[in-house]
């Protein structure tokens, strides 16, 4: 174990290395890699390591990528890629190919708004574009939440009870270009975290057929296995906690991480590193009296329904941050949780920082003024930051 | 009301139920048609739906308890496709057989029949193997319905169907509905019971399966899907007409005896060979070959050396002991005369173990293969190795034994049956001046001569006046005799000739010279013949046997000769009957009564080749014996219009190989004597050559070609082919090289 | 046996003990798609393999889960991605040291049209892959749409009137990659297909192989006759059967007669070309050029085993 300074980009690059020299105890370790603006720091990293029984492909599209990764995920590999943005639309088909083919391949998404028009900067409707895919996804606050989630990606996606791909969404450059510490973990440490992978359905030699017809009666039984894997999850995320503690001597985020709700009226439900800035404002807002707390949303597919509605019982009023917009709806994490607030609660839907503006703690302090002030929620309310 | 129509991929079910829904909307009705779509294709079973009402359509679901239903192939009738239809509902069927079957089939139906498959082959909608029919029946639903025609042409029209209009009005003319049988007493056989409420634990045969996680499945069994219900029309091995066989006077079974020597040798050859002949040294020496004529092989690099390889086989195997078929009531039978048809006919007869004896004149055995042909094309040695043959059957061979009339007279009352198979032994004369003068003889008499009697001489310039087979022995011999010179004169050209065409070449090589439409019409000399008058010849129309007639012109010539043979033709002698016979299509005949005696070979058919005197015999021994009561079937020669075409024979696969040549001894030092001229073929390689038209040689074409790869091989070699599976395309027929399959539908 | 054609190619060693399309698939009667896999079943023997196949008639053929008609493993891709996800599966037998032998068996649907970036991109990095396009000229499994390989003059169900271009140079373009062979094979010419499936699985890198593929139900024609079309593209020259070796030694396997009389039966017993939709004497043409060309290909092959004139002068300094 070491601290080293570098970007989330490198971090989930290492990280990756990692996972993929722990498994040169098992088939080893594969992906296919296509750059797009800003993850292309993290496959750069990953093509100059030298990785025993690894290889990565460096292919033409963000759908070859994911289609390199399904072959070697097929063949027993643990396989990775990181992609970003419109890359992951053009990658869409094979996301969704991955998660019912049921492989457990790990994905690091810079979250980037969607174009055109252009822009490379921060949103989340990238990979909420893809929550319906079959994957778990998580949503990195930190530099050093690219290191641990990601090591805890695979191994909650390889877990045998689990098997199924999981994908880590974090800021585009708020984390992916900025340099922080992180503890660097060693690769025996890594080695004991990681079992090799035993993928239980990988293609042998044996006759058979994967991902051919399904019919109706089928799909619903398919559909449902692959329901009760994702609701496994939470066990078997809790289990790899305690694990990953055992090992590296810390424990990465919950599903749902709280701050200062015990005694809160007043709730601000974010993901990223919007949960950073809000815990800021809650600090201000206590400072000014109002007993303001705040609940990051870690895990966010399967969605931790129950640990949501755990938080914000007794909560009044609920602020739900989202940076992405489903036009003609809303924010897409309020659409999915503002049912689990109390049901006399008042839930107000904020959008900031869509296209990558800057999300200040004075951003959220006034929208926690302004949730304070409400009679009634209203629609949802982009909230400019430029 | 609803209606549900089974059919096959391919068949147009979904386009059939649309028509349907045209035609009612039409009529002011609101419809709906829809189909089952799956993964199956062309000819897998598949359902469509139409939907009419008079109000508004909501419901959306599959029609499971149809007013009628259309079934597009019989052979989806059954229980699944019958479930659900309502009492008294309409049932229509593709199928040639009469609706009143179906009434007694299913009670409490009002069936209605039509074999569309028929009219919408006439019209030509679809393929050989997938008819279309669903224009068609649709007209049939129209008139069963009521629906009137200009409606049902508007609902083909706004379908862009126009064209298949005439078969579906066919098809409204044409259909018969039945009156329906009441329903038994007993458990209806058509509607099927309402599902079963479903219980907590529903019974494991209701039950679906239960669908094991993706994670958890590591192997695919097989589908087991039986896409042999799909089909139309299944493959089957058969042995096809080839054209040798259906070419051989003889009745041989070529093709099976060269493929035989392809493949076992020659003594699973001869066997077969014996099955026809006992004269496989002597037609494999003499035989014109017809079987070469039809062969396939012909205009692609030559036909194959059949005779070639009869005679490697007489040489080369042991003298067949045909396979005999013992008969439980011996007779007697005489034959008179042991030339080809005759010894045909006694070796047919003794092989079935009749007590057969054989009479003939001459104080050797052979008729005209030892009196007519010369040494050099069959020498004594290839005759007696058949007449061993046949001897060794138990006929019974009288020589020297020159029947008279009242001999005959009392053949027929000493035998249970008498064939006689005197040939023709009556040489045509030359009616012109000059033709008593000696030197002027017939050819057949000098080839007797030069036959049986050793020694002979001739000198000078001899001519043969002839183009047959005698008209060469005569002129071959006579240069083996001696003769300075021969020359042939013949009223024909070359190709009108009648003689086989080897023996014309070998004539040329040996010296021959030939003077074409040349006639003659007078001898010159004194005492003996000196000269010979001959006039130029045009030819004109076709005459009866095909060749253009003769025209004889003013134009004369002259040529001086010492010798001049006759080679005219023959006729039967029909002297040597007794006076009050009568003989009628081959049989013998006194005052209206039919006598137990048959003739055969030349004598009946006059059809002058050994190959056909063999047949003839063997076709008359087995008449002489159904005559006689035994219970046989008459032989009858095949239609060479049944034999596997060129066009069905896959040549592409076959190397271009020109037919193996005999081998020969030089003309210079073949008319030195009388050895004979052909030393056969090399070896047997020839008979690789054989395409085997018509029978499988278990070349594996179609066995590679399956598109489902299912044509095994059985332990035993053959083939097999599984009909669970096979979906009827036909492409094992179409790429067999040699057409030995069919298809039955 | 005087089949010279068919020499010894059933029932020998190089058979796979069990068929690769197993019966109880759900193909059409007579596809030539099915032909194809069972040629290919005599071609790999015992060793093991794994294909890919892209969404198509290929993979619906399988039949639905949990049962296979694939009597060896496969892997249903998607429609795009045969090529990538061959490239992981490939690699994993390298990195593992398994003698798998992966294949892609993809329509021209999925070869020229939607997977033609991910193909180039595979054979451009030389993958160890055995890429075969079964071409049936047609997006048959999703009813008979034009594909980019569909020919001049056909009817589809998106060419109404018939497709006004020509088909892709596919084996040139996949041989322009430079990649160890690349060639197209006739079934009816089962000597030389069994030759190059022997000779290409053998390779080591990216192979592939094209197989023109009837299918009755897209060309409308009897299902009995595909093999017999197959005769007349290739002896009218429609359908040339070549092999290029490494992008630049071009051999023609099979020298057409040109037979004008083959080219029109070949148009007459396809209900998909309508006569008064297509000119024979403009596919005649075309046939014209595209052998001039290949000619000329063939020829060049035979200069390039000249060795060059040493390079002049000195090399540069840098």
């Amino acid at each position: 174990m070491s601290t080293q300074l570098m970007t989330a980009n490198h971090a989930a690059g290492l990280a990756a290395t990692l996972a993929g020299r722990a498994n040169r105890r098992g088939r080893g370790f594969g992906s296919g890699v296509y750059p797009i603006t800003p993850q292309t720091e993290c496959i750069e990293f990953l093509c100059k390591q030298d990785i025993e029984k690894g290889h990565v492909v460096r292919v033409e599209s963000e759908h070859s990528a994911m289609a390199v990764c399904i072959g070697f995920s097929m063949a027993g590999l643990r396989a990775y890629t990181a992609s970003s943005s419109n890359g992951l639309a053009y990658m869409t088909e094979n996301v969704f190919a991955a998660g019912f083919y049921r492989l457990p391949i790990v994905m690091m998404a810079v979250n980037r708004t969607m174009g055109p028009p252009w822009n490379i900067w921060v949103d989340h409707g990238d990979t909420l574009m893809l929550r319906d895919a079959g994957w778990i996804q998580l949503y990195c606050e930190d530099n050093q939440d690219l290191m641990d989630l990601s090591l805890m990606c695979f191994r909650v996606a390889e877990d045998p009870r689990i098997l199924v791909p999981a994908m880590l969404g974090q800021d585009a450059f708020v984390l992916s270009h900025t340099i922080m510490q992180i503890e660097v973990p060693d690769q025996a440490q890594v080695d004991r975290f990681l079992p090799p992978l035993d993928l239980p359905h990988r293609l042998t030699d044996q006759p058979r057929t994967v991902g051919g017809l399904d019919f109706p009666h089928e799909i619903e039984q398919h559909r449902e296995h692959h329901a009760a894997a994702m609701n496994r999850v939470f066990e078997v995320y809790a289990e790899a906690q305690d694990a990953f503690e055992a090992v590296f001597g810390r424990r990465p985020a919950d599903p749902v991480v709280p701050y200062r709700l015990d005694d809160a009226e007043l709730a601000l439900v974010s993901m990223g590193t919007t949960a950073s800035t809000a815990r800021a404002a809650v600090d201000e807002a206590r400072r000014k009296g109002i007993r303001a707390g705040s609940l990051r949303v870690n895990l966010f597919r399967p969605f931790p329904e129950r640990q949501l509605a755990a938080q914000l019982a007794g909560i009044e009023r609920v602020a739900i941050l989202d940076r992405d917009l489903s036009p003609g709806m809303g924010g897409i994490l309020w659409g999915e949780s503002r049912a689990l607030a109390p049901r006399d609660a008042l839930v107000q839907n904020y959008m900031l920082g869509l296209g990558g503006g800057d999300v200040r703690p004075e951003h959220l302090v006034a929208v926690i003024d302004d949730l304070a002030g409400l009679e009634r929620a209203g629609a949802p309310i982009i909230q400019e930051v430029a | 009301m609803e209606i549900r129509i089974h059919g096959r991929g391919g068949q147009g079910g979904v386009t059939c139920a649309k028509i349907l829904a045209a035609a009612y909307a039409r009529m002011g009705k609101s419809v709906q048609a829809f189909g089952d779509y799956a993964a199956e294709r062309s000819g897998a079973p598949i359902r469509a739906y139409t939907r009419v009402s008079d109000a508004p359509i909501t419901n959306r679901n599959k029609v499971y308890h149809p007013d009628h239903l259309l079934v597009l192939d019989p052979a989806l009738l059954g229980e699944a496709s019958l479930a659900g239809l309502a009492e008294g509902g309409s049932l229509l069927i593709n199928s040639p057989d009469p609706p009143e079957r179906f009434a007694e089939r299913f009670p409490g139906t009002r069936p209605a029949s039509l074999d569309c498959t028929a009219i919408a082959r006439r019209h030509g909608i679809g393929t050989r193997s997938v008819v279309i029919v669903n224009t068609t029946i649709a007209g049939a639903f129209a008139r069963t319905q009521g629906i009137p025609l200009e409606v049902l042409e508007g609902a083909y029209e706004d379908l862009g169907l126009a064209g298949d209009l005439p078969a579906a009005l066919e098809a409204y003319a044409a259909v018969r509905i039945a009156e329906p049988r009441p329903r038994a007493a007993v458990a209806g056989a058509v509607a099927s019971p309402p599902p079963a409420p479903r219980t907590v634990a529903p019974a494991a045969s209701t039950a679906p399966p239960p669908v094991l996680a993706l994670t958890a499945h590591t192997e695919g069994p097989e589908t087991g899907l039986k896409t042999g219900d799909w089909r139309s029309q299944l493959p089957r091995f058969v042995r096809n007409l080839a054209p040798c066989n259906a070419w051989c006077p003889a009745g041989i079974d070529v093709v099976g005896f060269v493929q035989a020597l392809a493949r076992e040798g020659p003594e699973a050859a001869a066997g077969i060979l014996a099955e026809a002949t006992p004269l496989a040294s002597v037609c494999g020496r003499v035989c014109p070959g017809f079987c070469m004529l039809g062969c396939n092989r012909r205009d692609y690099d030559g036909a194959v050396n059949v005779r070639g390889l009869e005679r490697w086989v007489a040489d080369h195997a042991p003298i067949a002991r045909a396979a005999e078929q013992p008969t439980a009531q011996p007779r007697r039978l005489a034959v008179v005369g042991s030339g080809p048809a005759g010894l045909s006919a006694a070796y047919a007869l003794a092989r079935q173990g009749h007590r057969t004896e054989l009479f003939e004149g001459e104080s050797v055995l052979g008729g005209v293969l030892r009196t007519g042909i010369p040494g050099y094309r069959l020498p004594d040695a290839a005759l007696e190795r058949d007449l061993q043959g046949i001897l060794d059957l138990g006929v019974e061979a009288h020589t020297g034994a020159f029947l008279g009339q009242a001999d005959l007279e009392r053949l027929s009352q000493d035998f249970d049956a008498v064939i006689l198979a005197t040939g023709l032994q009556q040489a045509r004369d030359l009616d012109i001046p000059g033709s008593e003068l000696a030197g002027v003889e017939q050819g057949i008499a000098f080839l007797h001569r030069s036959n049986l009697e050793p020694g002979a001489r001739l000198t000078g310039h001899v001519v043969v006046l002839g183009g047959g087979n005698t008209a060469m022995d005569c002129a071959r011999s006579a240069l083996r005799f001696g003769a300075d010179r021969v020359t042939v004169a013949y009223r024909r050209g070359r190709s009108e000739m009648p003689a086989i065409r080897e023996e014309i070449e070998e004539a040329m090589e040996e010296g021959v010279t030939f003077r074409f439409l040349q006639a003659p019409v007078a001898f010159v000399g004194e005492d003996r013949v000196t000269g010979l008058e001959l006039a130029e010849v045009e030819l004109g129309p076709p005459d009866d046997s095909g060749r253009r007639r003769p025209l004889v012109t003013e134009r004369r010539s002259r040529i001086a000769c010492d010798h001049v043979l006759l080679a005219l033709g023959q006729s039967p002698d029909l002297a040597l009957l007794p006076e009050d016979w009568k003989l009628q299509d081959g049989r013998a005949f006194r005052s209206g009564e039919a006598l137990n005696v048959f003739a055969s070979g030349d004598l009946s058919t006059g059809a002058g080749t050994v190959t056909h005197a063999i047949g003839d015999g063997r076709r008359v021994a087995r008449q002489a014996l159904i005559a006689l009561g035994e219970a046989l079937e008459p032989l009858t020669r095949p239609d060479r219009a049944d034999a596997v075409p060129r066009e069905r024979i896959r040549f592409d696969y076959f190397a271009r190989r020109s037919p193996a040549q005999l081998r020969q001894a030089a003309p210079a030092e073949r008319i030195g004597g009388f050895d004979e001229v052909s030393q056969g073929l090399p070896d047997a390689s020839e008979a690789e050559r054989c395409l085997s038209c018509g029978s499988c040689t278990y070349c594996d074409t179609c066995l590679i070609y399956c598109p489902e790869g299912i044509i095994h091989r059985e332990p035993d070699g053959t083939y097999a082919i599984d009909a669970e599976y096979c979906k009827g395309c036909g492409i094992c027929l179409s790429v067999c090289p040699r057409c030995g399959l069919e298809m039955v539908t | 046996m005087n089949e010279p054609a068919l020499g010894g190619i059933a029932q020998r060693a190089q058979d796979r003990p069990e068929p690769i399309l197993r019966p109880g698939n759900t193909n059409c009667g007579g596809c030539g798609m099915s032909i194809g896999w069972q040629f290919l079943s005599r071609a790999v023997a015992h060793e093991p393999i794994q294909i890919v196949i892209p969404a198509c008639c290929g993979i619906v053929t399988a039949g639905p889960y949990p049962y296979s008609a694939y009597g060896a493993p496969i892997l249903a891709s998607t429609f795009a991605s045969a090529a990538a996800m061959a490239t992981g599966l490939s690699q994993a037998a390298r990195l593992n040291g398994e003698a798998t032998r992966v294949l892609c068996w993809a329509g021209d649907g999925g070869t020229y049209d939607i997977g033609m970036a991910t193909l180039s991109a595979a054979a451009e990095r030389n993958e160890n892959i055995l890429y075969i396009c079964y071409d049936n000229e047609i997006y048959g499994n999703t009813g008979g749409q034009r594909s980019s390989a569909t020919p001049l003059g056909a009817v589809t169900t998106t060419t109404p009137i018939g497709k006004e271009v020509g088909k892709k140079d596919i084996v040139g373009i996949m041989a322009a990659h430079g990649i160890a062979y690349a060639a197209s094979l006739s079934l009816a010419h089962p000597d030389d297909a069994m030759r190059k499936f022997r000779h290409c699985l053998d390779l080591e890198g990216f192979r592939f192989l094209h197989i023109l593929s009837p299918c009755p139900t897209g060309w409308k024609s009897e299902p009995a006759d595909g093999v017999q079309l197959l005769r007349l593209a290739v002896s009218s020259g429609l359908y040339p059967v070549i092999e290029v070796f490494d992008g630049e030694r071009t051999v023609i396997n099979v020298e057409p007669s040109f037979s004008y009389e083959d080219l029109a039966t070949y148009f007459a017993a396809q209900a998909r070309f309508k006569r008064e939709r297509y000119s024979l004497e403009a596919v005649a043409a075309r046939i014209q050029r595209n052998w001039r060309r290949l000619r000329v290909q063939a020829a060049a092959s035979a200069a390039l085993a000249e060795p060059l004139p040493e390079p002049a002068g000195a090399p540069l300094a840098v």
